[in-house]
């Protein structure tokens, strides 16, 4: 069972990296990455990671890639983009040799290092207190960290608003509420 | 069983206790969060006559965050611990503390001008930049893998939307693509390599990793841990062959922001770097050590050689800059071994602080220069001398500085850097230091250039008028200068910094 | 026989690698802005698996924290990104990244 829902949600995983990369129209990229972000939700739930997994799909599928559609639609850049035309040669086979070697090193590392990472099955019940641990964490070792990430929220909206609006004026126009 | 039963989630709710927190130690962070909201709902209410008022309190805020570091270092000799060691205030942090808050009061100066009459949104400018300052004042505190890296993104963020501030100048929205996809790219690859770092030791703390991690007997994917977190590292100090986004996220971002990138951003990643590889990596010298020694030898010389092909003087000493990031790395070659364990992190603050003020003071020259020549190329420097002998004789200073010339500030920074390389006395370093010093010769090739457009060079189109400047870029300048100078004569000043040999909590090695 | 095989840390590792490989390839290749940010994402939630799935291997909470954290701020660096790639193209219709290529050298 365990198998199944792991080569499941890994097909997800990567159908919807490949259709982010080989897709020509922006929206299908968007499309795959949905895909992608829904299979490492089921890998969170197979890893009894529950509330990343209920995060991921409300803040990382509903949220940010809907950022992404919208945005996608706001340019009207929708068109498709022609992945035959490149204006550097080299870079198509070094992306690749790249992208390879990554892959390939990180994989004989993983290998290698298997006997001393993963020697039983990853995965143990654990009831709901998933939850009530992560937020323990939160609220005593990170909870500075925790806090301080709602200063860089409030940052980020207020900056990006200004950045996208309009400028009316030559010098910076009063700007409302 | 890997997590407790659910029968005793009762017992682990009754386990928790609220965090003591220090509020004295976290002061300088809670004056910056304040200050943000200040300014960011001061703002809205303040007509556009009125906005120059948000640079004078963004000031303000920078120097009562002052304060508490002051009376941290006056009350408080030893280190105060938070979040179980994953926040730590001592003479280091406090010291790094002081150089950022300082570097972004100076910033404020040389921004005012330039944003007033650029027609830039004001307010909301200097909340973006009390946000970094926050994330680089957290940055030296921090302990903890998650810490630095939310530390990293606070700094970070608010620069790229810096970077793309000027909105109708499409250079300027150019410099903030490039410097947001790289930068994103970079804490990617940094964040995978923590992950491998966590899975191989089983703690996010530094020193808990610097614990569990066993020298010569490193895992394989241990060592592609600390490539991933050294090359994500070395993207935010723009270190080559992670520095492609410098020259041109530098030339295309408003000036200001650019001083803010090349001084402030870069310290903070050299904060970064230091903490995690004293703190983290220590037992990993046999990865990290030859790793950064490429890093330093290659930062150094291509940045020296391509600023040596450029005419325009914003780029110029953006690679100036890269090449200068290639000599701070220089003392983090030599941590731990021969008689050079002590005395790196002098070496590295030091250098940090002298730069900040040198290359502050040669970027509010040139956004002095810029207001009326309206021109970034080295030739516009010409005849400087003639009409503003002021100036000419500041450049002259700051340039030589960076070049390393004694008696200013440069060149304490380089002899200390040198020294401590030359301590290690092994072949690497040995090596290292010399071309270090073929470097510092080709580095005073391109800094005299522009001396000689400023001295010998009649003025590009004869006009001789003086140049006006604004009272507080007049007052950037006299703290950069003061600082340049006094640390070069008296260098005694620094060198009190030896208290600061050890990070609290580091292995002995 | 299959149903008795359990996927172990590796597996997962190996996922993440391969899904981060994809993402650095996505991120060379293409040239239009936003779909290279979508590689960054998914090279970041190759860094979610791996932190997940080494988290629950040492039965310690911290990773899943990290990841609690690299979600919220990629959040923010999305709406970020988002803002600054509207800013431009709102200018320059159609822009990919060659095309900003006014800056160079």
């Amino acid at each position: 069972m365990e198998l199944l829902v792991f080569v499941a949600a890994s097909a997800m995983v990567l159908g919807g990296a490949l259709g982010v990369i080989l897709m020509r129209n922006p929206v299908h990229s968007a499309l795959g990455l949905v895909l992608t972000l829904f299979g490492v939700a089921v890998h969170f739930v197979a890893l009894e990671a529950h509330f990343l997994a209920a995060v991921q799909v409300i803040v990382y599928a509903g949220a940010i890639v809907v950022l992404f559609l919208f945005v996608i639609m706001l340019l009207g850049v929708d068109s498709a983009e022609d992945l035959k035309v490149d204006g550097l040669t080299i870079q198509r086979p070094l992306a690749a040799i790249i992208g390879i070697g990554t892959v390939a090193i990180v994989s004989v590392a993983v290998l290698r290092t298997r006997s001393t990472i993963a020697a039983g099955p990853a995965l143990e019940a654990s009831g709901d207190s998933n939850i009530r641990l992560l937020s323990r964490n939160l609220f005593s070792d990170q909870v500075l960290a925790f806090e301080i990430t709602s200063v860089l929220l409030i940052v980020a909206v207020a900056g990006t608003v200004l950045l996208t609006r309009k400028q009316s004026g030559p010098t910076g126009a009063r700007k409302g509420s | 069983m890997i997590f407790a039963g659910s029968q005793s989630v009762i017992a682990q709710i009754n386990q928790w206790v609220a965090p003591t927190i220090d509020w004295h130690a976290l002061a300088p962070e809670l004056v910056l969060i304040v200050g943000i909201n200040l300014v960011l709902f001061i703002d809205l209410s303040l007509g556009a006559a009125k906005k120059w008022a948000m640079a004078t309190l963004t000031g303000l805020v920078f120097l009562a965050a002052f304060i508490p570091v002051v009376t941290l270092a006056v009350i408080g000799d030893a280190s105060r611990e938070m979040f179980d060691g994953r926040y730590v205030v001592d003479g280091y942090s406090l010291i790094l503390k002081a150089i950022f808050l300082l570097a972004a009061y100076v910033l404020v100066l040389m921004s005012q001008n330039e944003l007033e009459e650029g027609g830039y949104y004001q307010g909301e400018f200097y909340v973006l930049m009390m946000c970094s300052v926050l994330g680089m004042v957290m940055m030296t505190s921090a302990r903890d893998l998650i810490a630095i890296f939310v530390a990293l993104e606070l700094l970070s963020i608010p620069a790229y939307m810096m970077a793309a501030w000027r909105k109708r100048d499409s250079r300027s929205n150019e410099a903030g693509v490039k410097y947001y996809l790289l930068g994103v790219f970079a804490s990617a690859v940094l964040l995978y390599g923590m992950s491998f770092l966590y899975g191989t030791t089983g703690s996010t703390k530094l020193t808990d990793i610097g614990a569990s991690l066993v020298d010569g007997d490193l895992l394989g994917l241990q060592v592609l841990a600390v490539v991933f977190v050294l090359g994500g590292l070395a993207f935010k100090i723009s270190a080559v062959p992670f520095h492609s986004w410098a020259p041109d996220t530098y030339e295309g971002a408003p000036t200001p922001v650019t001083a803010f990138l090349s001084v402030a951003s870069k310290a903070a990643g050299f904060v970064a770097l230091m903490s995690i590889v004293m703190l983290a990596l220590a037992p990993a010298n046999s990865v990290v050590r030859p790793m950064l020694w490429v890093l330093a030898a290659l930062t150094m010389t291509v940045g020296n050689v391509m600023a040596l092909r450029q005419t325009n003087i914003v780029r110029m000493l953006a690679y100036s800059s890269v090449s200068q990031g290639g000599f701070i790395l220089m003392p983090l070659v030599v941590i731990g071994t021969g008689n050079a364990g002590d005395s790196v992190l002098r070496a590295v603050i030091v250098y940090l602080l002298i730069y900040a003020f040198m290359n502050l003071g040669a970027f509010s020259i040139v956004i002095a220069v810029a207001r009326r020549t309206r021109s970034g190329e080295i030739t516009s420097f010409g005849g400087l001398f003639g009409y503003a002998p002021g100036l000419a004789v500041l450049m002259t200073i700051f340039m030589a500085s960076l070049a390393g010339i004694p008696p200013l500030g440069g060149w304490i920074a380089k002899f200390n850097v040198f020294k401590t390389v030359l301590d290690a006395g092994d072949t690497a370093a040995y090596v290292l230091a010399l071309i270090g010093a073929v470097n510092t010769v080709i580095a005073a090739a391109y800094y005299m250039r522009v001396l000689r457009q400023v001295w010998m060079a009649p003025a590009p189109d004869g006009d001789v008028s003086p140049i006006k400047v604004p009272s507080s870029i007049q007052a950037a300048l006299a703290i950069t200068a003061v600082g340049t100078v006094l640390l070069g004569v008296l260098p005694g000043l620094v060198l009190r910094f030896g208290d600061i040999t050890d990070l609290t909590g580091a292995l002995a090695r | 026989m299959l149903a008795a095989i359990e996927p172990t840390t590796t597996w997962y590792l190996l996922l993440g690698a391969v899904l981060f490989g994809l993402g650095s390839v996505g991120l060379l290749v293409r040239r239009n802005p936003l779909v290279m940010f979508m590689s960054i994402e998914l090279m970041l939630n190759a860094v979610n698996i791996s932190f997940v799935a080494l988290a629950v291997r040492f039965g310690d909470i911290s990773g899943q924290t990290a990841v609690f954290f690299v979600m919220v701020v990629a959040a923010a660096e999305v709406v970020v990104g988002l803002g600054i790639i509207v800013s431009i193209m709102r200018r320059r219709p159609g822009a990919t990244a060659d095309d900003l290529a006014e800056l160079k050298g």
